[in-house]
């Protein structure tokens, strides 16, 4: 027997790890925007470690399993009408005492980590100079409220490497809130404010989506998350604060569109700064500066816009925008409209 | 094969001969239930596996239209509740239960055959309204778990959700019957000899799921009342608006719901450990170790219900907590994977149909249980909770454990059942197209949730990368799906045209195999002597280290004489058929109907027709209040009265019952964002009921001790007095309901009014079952009906009535007396 030093099983678990890191970032990086396995936050790389390590207490577990499974059907035992089987024990203490004790260092081993991890991940208050966003989750749409008074619908966006405080209200069911690349869920419950902290660690465009069903068009309630760099967070924020980039010229088809718009039932429901003051629907005001519409199903293109305006159930079953039955070029003209709002 | 021992060859007729129709409408045999459970799980089965394929048809490709997405929530939703409370319940406890239990433990039936019958026809009319949906209002549509608030009427309007809680409601009634049958008929009925460290692993896993059965549905029950009250009588129990938190419902039905995977999976371990011994001809490895982690495993699954709620938002002490016991359960699991593997070992192997379902399930179990200790680890949970991992994590615990061990169940007991034998040709077809079909299905869900894809979402984007894996998905339902055809032509083949079956075709270990194929309505003619675990091997072959042993060594047949002769039968007396159980669950059904389509005659005949059945069935006892109606078994196993065993169980099912009416009290008396609080409460009023009713129960002691005495005059004036007690405390308790209302405190007031009406009235409807029930004996009592003989059922009455009252001690210190102390 070839006597090894502990150095060289650190080294094997290391390399163990690493490879199952390898494997499992190798097939699910790229064209998989909601892995939970590309890890872009503190939060999410913590629970990604964790979970490495369990995933190979884990395969080391099946490993035996298998190992004892297979040695004794195929091995130690014979077929009937063969000879007399081999043992008859019944059993065996020590053999008992071992598959008791085995897993159950293995779950101390995996229990340690959990904990700490629970604990950290949930601070009792914020974070010094953390950004504190309101979320409220909506059958079926997000609103993110900034402290500052900036307000943002189904597409979040937050500073990178600052400290994020999501506070989640939800005024109807329960949702969940998920972006997986930036960390786990958390549930979205009426009459309790529940909080998911942590800090995007890279830039860039991250979907989520609601992880708890919460009705007809539960799978239709996504969203985006941008993590900005600060300056760019910075200049976004400036802009959600002002009303609408510019009023659009006279005669073009967006000022008729702001007319039409005006006139339409859109009102009672959605606001567009100094021009209506629904509440129910998303906020309007910044419209054309989103890159999605209808909580994250549709890519805003006018196409889609018009197609959303005319039949808003085809696209999300349920929902509560009526259809408005507008003649081709009135609605032609409210989608110019809509899309000039920067 | 070796070792056939011919048996009982005197023909004796099966159970299923004769009767016709009628006799199996009326039967109260446990094997006739048990098939009548058996045909209605197989039809419910071919409903949510067709469910489930067409929510795999609708996966298959990105925004895709074959179904809408109302009718998308429906199919999950019917599927997880179908394959749970419809099928994967009944297949084990009503047919595999109801069967094997009287003949595992040698008796000649259940220990209320009756009320078995009742839980089946219950159960069947808890399907056929679960299902009603399709018919008027929509099939039920929130997920098997149906969270509230998504569920209160504001949020999910129409019948489609009334239909799944009064489908649930009677469901678990029956369930919780069946528990109690189940835990009574074990306790009580026992061969002689029999002791609980003999009996077969099979028996100890319906023993410990019985136990766990009564201590868990309570609280789905409470939980659905809750709801039931939200719908119908506009309460607030989960609406945040009035202070209340639609959390309540996940405590509650998760304090059900884990205990309900183990009501699932320890009857699926005590198959696996009849199977693996058998076809490995060799006793069960580590058999004190298997029954003691059975029980271990049922008493962990009820304190870590909350890790289906990490997400929620619980702090991290609860997550810790909740973390560490989920971890736990892995270890007595863990023996048990250990010691299957350890009875292969060395064994001498019959590779049947049976014994390769028995060592799929191994392994496939093995990945369930393995990716379980991720969900453990809380942090890990909420990146896979509520993804396509969890649907995964679950499916290879309830099919890659459960269903493999149904089929293997079905291929090892059938011949025993129908007396023919499945086919093994197309059994290993079943197998294999099983085994590729199950993993090519939910081995690459693991991977969906890793990246990403939410359960429970009728259509996905384009751009996610889930599709080719949901492709292979789909394929693989595909696959499962023809092998489930195969089971099913396989079951009807055998039926028609299958091998005659011998009595003892595996060279089986229990004592089911000393029995005919089929058995006969009896089970045995003569009650069997016990002499030591695996009982019928031991008659087969003699104790380890006798002549038989080498020869069963050698895989010769055994030389030792078997018992072929049966005594005469005609001494058996099997309780007689009745059509009440049928006729009270038509009245059940009829209330449920009536209730969610609004039409009240319905339910007032329902309420007519279970009336009358309950009255039909006492006068259908010809010895009102004897001993026991089986002669063979008084007194039991344990000696103690089968119904005393009875009347306990239930009383421990109640106890959770009003535990979590309690809780849910201590919760929301003082959330209320309106109206009147505890300060309303008339307390020198209500201790002057509570001393009467406590002076009722005194009055209880001397009326049995009357009796128990002969002395009926004293019998009938402390019964009188004790009926009339009961009623000064409710109208006691009338008379502060109505000053309440005076008063302005109405149900549905606040949260404060509606936990106590609840609380309260649901006591007060006990004292009235009660009263009720002493106004029987003592109409009884007075025309001589009565008597030392029969002080039984004084006992039984009395059990009730001082736990009705102990309750009450609890209700008026905790609702009534803390509301005197300051700050309390």
């Amino acid at each position: 027997m070839i006597r090894r030093s502990p150095n060289t099983y650190s080294i094997i678990a290391v390399a163990m790890r690493v490879a199952i890191a390898l494997a499992i970032a190798g097939c699910s990086e790229t064209g998989r925007p909601m892995t939970t396995l590309a890890p872009k936050s503190d939060l999410a790389q913590w629970i990604q470690s964790l979970y490495i390590d369990v995933t190979v207490l884990d395969a080391i577990m099946f490993a035996i399993v298998v190992a004892a499974f297979i040695l004794a059907v195929f091995v130690f035992s014979s077929r009937v009408g063969e000879a007399a089987p081999a043992s008859t024990a019944s059993s065996d203490l020590g053999l008992e005492i071992a598959w008791t004790l085995g897993p159950a260092l293995v779950l101390l081993m995996i229990s340690v980590p959990t904990i700490r991890t629970i604990f950290r991940s949930q601070p009792a208050v914020a974070p010094k100079d953390a950004l504190i966003i309101k979320v409220f989750a909506h059958q079926w749409w997000w609103e993110f409220d900034y402290p500052d008074g900036a307000k943002a619908s189904n597409e979040l966006h937050i500073p990178v490497n600052r400290p994020i405080r999501l506070l989640l209200e939800s005024p109807d069911v329960i949702h969940s809130f998920w972006v997986p690349q930036l960390g786990g869920k958390r549930d979205v419950v009426p009459g309790q404010i529940n909080e998911l902290t942590f800090v995007a660690t890279v830039p860039g465009t991250y979907p989520g989506q609601c992880a708890e069903f919460c009705g007809l068009s539960h799978a239709n309630m996504r969203f985006r998350t941008f993590v900005d760099s600060q300056d760019e967070f910075a200049k976004w924020d400036k802009a959600q604060l002002a009303g609408p980039v510019a009023t659009p010229a006279s005669d073009s088809l967006a000022s008729d569109g702001a007319k039409v718009f005006a006139d339409s039932p859109c009102t009672t429901c959605h606001m567009i700064q100094g021009i209506s003051k629904g509440y129910i629907g998303p906020d309007l005001t910044h419209f054309g500066s989103r890159t999605t519409l209808a909580a994250g199903v549709l890519q805003n293109t006018p196409e889609n816009v018009a197609k959303w305006i005319e039949d808003p159930q085809n696209v999300k079953p349920g929902a509560n925008m009526p259809p408005l039955l507008l003649p081709g070029p009135q609605l032609n003209a409210l989608v110019a409209y809509l899309e000039s709002l920067k | 094969m070796a070792a056939q021992p011919k048996l009982l060859p005197v023909h004796q007729p099966s159970y299923l001969e004769g009767g016709g129709i009628v006799g199996w409408l009326t039967t109260i045999d446990h094997k006739r239930v048990a098939m009548m459970y058996l045909a209605s799980a197989l039809f419910f089965m071919a409903f949510g596996g067709l469910e489930a394929m067409a929510i795999r048809v609708q996966l298959w490709t990105p925004d895709n239209h074959a179904l809408s997405a109302a009718t998308y929530n429906a199919f999950f939703t019917m599927h997880g509740t179908t394959m749970i409370f419809l099928v994967v319940m009944p297949l084990l406890l009503g047919f595999f239960g109801n069967f094997m239990i009287p003949l595992q433990i040698g008796a000649r039936d259940v220990a209320f055959p009756r009320l078995n019958a009742l839980s089946f026809w219950l159960a069947l009319v808890a399907g056929i309204l679960l299902h009603l949906g399709w018919i008027r209002g929509g099939l039920p549509d929130a997920g098997w778990f149906g969270y509230a608030n998504l569920t209160e009427r504001y949020f999910t309007p129409g019948l489609a959700i009334d239909w799944w809680v009064v489908g649930l409601l009677v469901s678990g009634t029956s369930t919780v019957l069946t528990g109690l049958n189940f835990l009574t008929t074990i306790i009580t009925m026992r061969a002689p000899g029999m002791t609980y460290m003999r009996m077969p692993m099979f028996m100890w896993s319906m023993l410990v799921t019985s136990i766990l059965i009564l201590i868990a549905f309570p609280a789905l029950t409470i939980g659905l009342i809750f709801l039931l009250f939200d719908r119908f009588f506009d309460t607030h129990f989960y609406i945040a608006s009035a202070g209340a938190t639609p959390i309540l419902w996940q405590h509650l039905f998760w304090l059900f719901g884990h205990p309900e995977v183990y009501i699932m999976a320890l009857p699926a371990f005590g198959i696996i450990s009849e199977v693996v011994p058998t076809f490995s001809r060799k006793p069960l490895f580590g058999y004190p170790m298997m029954a003691y982690s059975i029980c271990l495993i049922a008493f962990l699954s009820y304190g870590v219900w909350g890790h289906h709620m990490f997400a929620t938002g619980m702090g991290p002490v609860a997550d810790s907590a909740f973390a560490i016991t989920s971890m736990l359960i892995a270890i007595p699991t863990g023996v048990k994977v250990f010691s299957w593997i350890a009875t292969v070992w060395g064994g001498s192997l019959r590779m049947t149909t049976a014994f390769y379902f028995a060592l799929g399930m191994i392994l496939e179990f093995t990945i369930g249980g393995l990716s379980g200790i991720m969900h453990a680890s809380a942090p890990i949970d909420l990146q896979q909770t509520d993804s396509y991992f969890v649907v995964a994590h679950f499916h290879y615990v309830l099919f890659g454990g459960v269903m493999f061990a149904i089929l293997s169940a079905f291929y090892y007991w059938w011949p025993k059942i129908s007396g023919r034998m499945l086919g093994e040709r197309i059994g290993k077809w079943h197998f294999w197209l099983t085994v590729v079909g199950f993993n090519l299905t939910f081995f690459p869900m693991h991977f969906l949730g890793m990246w990403g894809m939410p359960r429970r979402t009728y259509t996905y984007g384009a751009d996610m990368g889930w599709t080719h894996l949901n492709q292979l998905e789909t394929i693989g339902a595909f696959i499962l799906g023809i092998a489930f055809l195969l089971f099913y032509i396989n079951i009807f083949k055998s039926l028609i045209s299958g091998e005659r079956a011998p009595a003892d075709p595996w060279d089986g270990r229990s004592l089911e195999w000393s029995t005919p194929s089929p058995p006969p309505a009896y089970n045995f003619a003569t009650i069997p002597q016990i002499r030591g675990r695996d009982a019928w091997w031991i008659l087969k072959y003699g104790r380890a280290g006798s002549r038989g042993v080498a020869a069963y060594m050698a895989g010769r047949p055994p030389s030792q004489p078997l018992p072929s002769e049966p005594a005469s039968v005609e001494h058996i007396h099997m309780p007689a058929p009745s059509i009440f159980p049928l006729v009270l669950s038509l009245g059940v059904g009829m209330m449920g109907l009536g209730l969610i389509i609004d039409w009240y005659r319905i339910v007032i005949m329902g309420v007519a027709v279970v009336v009358l059945s309950v009255i039909g069935m006492g006068f259908e006892y010809p010895n009102f209040g004897e001993e026991s109606h089986d002669p063979e078994h008084a007194p039991s196993s344990g000696g103690i009265d089968v119904r005393k065993i009875g009347v306990w169980s239930f009383i421990g099912s109640e106890c959770v019952f009003f535990a979590s009416l309690i809780s849910t009290f201590i919760v929301y008396k003082s959330r209320s964002v309106t109206g009147p609080g505890p300060e309303i409460l008339n307390i020198p009023l209500t201790s002057f009921s509570t001393f009467i009713l406590l002076m009722s129960s005194l009055l209880m002691v001397l009326a049995l001790a009357a009796t128990q005495r002969g002395d009926t005059r004293w019998e009938r004036i402390w019964l009188g007095g004790t009926v009339a007690f009961g009623l000064i405390f409710l109208c006691g308790q009338v008379y502060e309901f109505t000053s309440f209302y005076r008063e302005g405190m109405g149900l549905t007031t606040n949260l404060f009014s509606q936990s106590f009406f609840v609380l309260v009235g649901f006591h007060g409807a006990h004292v009235a079952i009660g009263v009720l029930w002493l106004s029987v004996l003592l109409v009884a009592a007075m025309t001589g009906k009565l008597g030392k003989s029969r002080a039984m059922s004084i006992e039984l009455a009395g059990l009730y009535w001082h736990f009705v009252d102990i309750v009450w001690i609890i209700i008026f210190t905790l609702v009534y007396l803390m509301q005197a102390v300051p700050g309390a």
